[in-house]
C-alpha cells in the first residue's frame, strides 16, 4: 500500500486470543455441511482443523498475485470498475459452484484499495449464502503493517498466529468500521474485537 | 450460522516417494524386474510423454509429461518434481511433488510438497499442504461427500473408457493407451 520503511524486529510469533475465530469454530462444531472460501493460501494447520467438520475449502490464495491485479484493476483512470470485476471473476471461483457459507479473509483487505476490496467483496457476496459469515482482520490502532500479508493459522487453543516473520513495514490504510460498513461489497458488520496486537478482529454477515 | 435457507500432515509414508536404492554393483538386479522399475514402484521417466490413459495396480512414479488420464485406484501415485500432469488423476493416495493441473481423487490420502504446482480440486479424506506450494482450487474434506464422489468415479468410471492408440507396458500390472513418445 505503501514505501516500505523499518523492518520490525525479529520476535517469535504472537499467539492471538481471537473470540470471533473461537466463536466461527464453536459454529463449526454444531454439525452440518459448510463451504469454506478462503482468500489466503492452504495451511496444514487450517486443513486439519476443518478437516474435523463436514467442509469443502476453496483456496483462492489471493497473495500469489490477486492482490496486485486487483490494486492495478482499481488505479485505472478509465473502466476501473470494469476491470475489477473481471479480475474478481478470475480470481473466484465458479458462480455455478456451491455457495460459500463462511469467508476468512484474514489480512487481505488491508492490502487493497477501497475500490479492490468493494469489488472483491461484492463477487464473494454473490456466491455467498444468505447470513453467511467472513472474518477479517484489520490493522487498526498501528499506523504501519508488514508489505505484505501475514500467513495467518490456528495455533494452540484455537489461537491465531502469522507465521510470515519480520518483513518491512508500510503505512496502513487503517479502515475504520464506518469504511467497512461501505466497502464490504453487502456484508455488514456483525461483531468486532480489538485484539492484543492492536488489530480488529471483524466479523461480517450478509444480511437475509 | 449458516441457515442454507436458500440455498499433511507431514506423518505421511512417502514410501513412494523414495525410489529404493541400486542394488550394489555385485549384486546384479533381478532378472524378473521389468524396465521402467525402481525398486517396487514403476517409473514413468523425464523425457517421456504421454497423451492418453494410464491404468494400472502397482505404486507409479511420475517424472515426465502426462496428459489425458490417471488411474491406479488401488495403488500410490507420486507425480515427483520433473513430473507435469495434465489430467484427473485417481489413485488410492497422491503425493505431489512437481505440477498438476486436473482434479485429484484419492481414496486415503492426497499430499502437496513445497515445490509442488497444483491448480485443481482435491477430493481426499486427508488432505497435507507443506507451506510454500502453489495450490488454487477446492479441497473437499466432508467424508460423505468424499465417499458420494468415489463411488461415483468407481461406477461410472468418469476417468473414460479404453482410448484409442497402441499400449506399452510400464510395469507387470500398470499400462498405457494413447500415444507415447519421448
Amino acid at each position: 500500500m505503501g514505501r516500505a520503511t523499518a523492518r520490525a524486529p525479529m520476535e517469535k510469533p504472537e499467539a492471538l486470543n481471537a473470540p470471533l475465530f473461537r466463536s466461527i469454530v464453536e459454529q463449526l462444531e454444531a454439525g452440518g455441511r459448510h463451504v469454506v472460501l478462503e482468500l489466503g493460501a492452504a495451511s496444514t494447520p487450517m486443513l486439519e482443523l476443518l478437516g474435523q467438520f463436514r467442509c469443502r475449502v476453496q483456496i483462492a490464495d489471493l497473495a500469489d498475485g490477486g492482490i496486485e491485479q486487483l490494486n492495478a484493476a482499481a488505479a485505472l483512470e478509465d473502466g476501473a470498475a470494469a476491470a475489477l470485476a473481471a479480475t474478481t471473476e478470475a480470481l473466484l471461483p465458479s458462480r455455478e459452484d456451491e455457495p460459500f457459507d463462511l469467508v476468512f479473509c484474514w489480512d487481505l483487505p488491508n492490502y487493497l484499495k477501497p475500490a479492490a476490496v468493494s469489488a472483491l467483496m461484492q463477487g464473494i457476496a454473490a456466491r455467498t449464502q444468505l447470513r453467511g459469515l467472513a472474518h477479517a482482520l484489520i490493522v487498526y490502532s498501528e499506523r504501519s503493517m508488514p508489505e505484505r500479508p501475514g500467513r495467518w493459522m490456528p495455533g494452540e487453543a484455537l489461537r491465531l498466529v502469522d507465521k510470515s516473520g519480520a518483513a518491512p513495514q508500510v503505512p496502513a490504510p487503517r479502515y475504520s468500521p464506518e469504511d467497512l460498513g461501505r466497502i464490504m461489497g453487502g456484508f455488514a458488520i456483525d461483531r468486532g474485537r480489538l485484539l492484543a496486537n492492536g488489530m480488529q478482529e471483524m466479523l461480517f454477515r450478509l444480511p437475509a | 450460522m449458516f441457515e442454507r435457507d436458500k440455498k499433511g500432515d507431514r506423518g505421511f509414508d512417502d514410501a513412494t516417494d523414495r525410489a529404493a536404492p541400486p542394488p550394489p554393483r555385485s549384486q546384479p538386479a533381478p532378472a524378473s524386474r521389468p524396465a521402467g522399475h525402481s525398486g517396487d514402484v514403476a517409473v514413468i521417466g523425464r523425457s517421456i510423454q504421454i497423451n492418453g490413459d494410464v491404468r494400472g495396480d502397482e505404486d507409479l512414479r511420475i517424472e515426465g509429461d502426462i496428459t489425458g488420464t490417471v488411474q491406479l485406484k488401488n495403488a500410490n501415485l507420486t507425480i515427483g518434481r520433473e513430473g507435469h500432469v495434465k489430467a484427473d488423476v485417481y489413485a488410492k493416495s497422491i503425493t505431489v511433488d512437481g505440477t498438476t493441473e486436473g482434479d485429484l481423487y484419492a481414496t486415503e490420502r492426497v499430499h502437496v510438497h513445497a515445490n509442488a504446482n497444483v491448480r485443481g480440486n482435491i477430493t481426499a479424506p486427508k488432505v497435507g499442504i507443506e507451506e510454500g506450494c502453489r495450490f488454487k482450487g477446492s479441497i473437499e474434506m466432508d467424508q460423505e461427500e468424499v465417499d458420494k464422489a468415489l463411488s461415483k468415479v468407481n461406477m461410472s468410471g468418469k476417468a473414460g473408457g479404453p482410448a484409442k492408440g497402441t499400449e506399452a507396458r510400464i510395469g507387470p500390472t500398470n499400462a498405457v493407451k494413447g500415444a507415447a513418445g519421448s
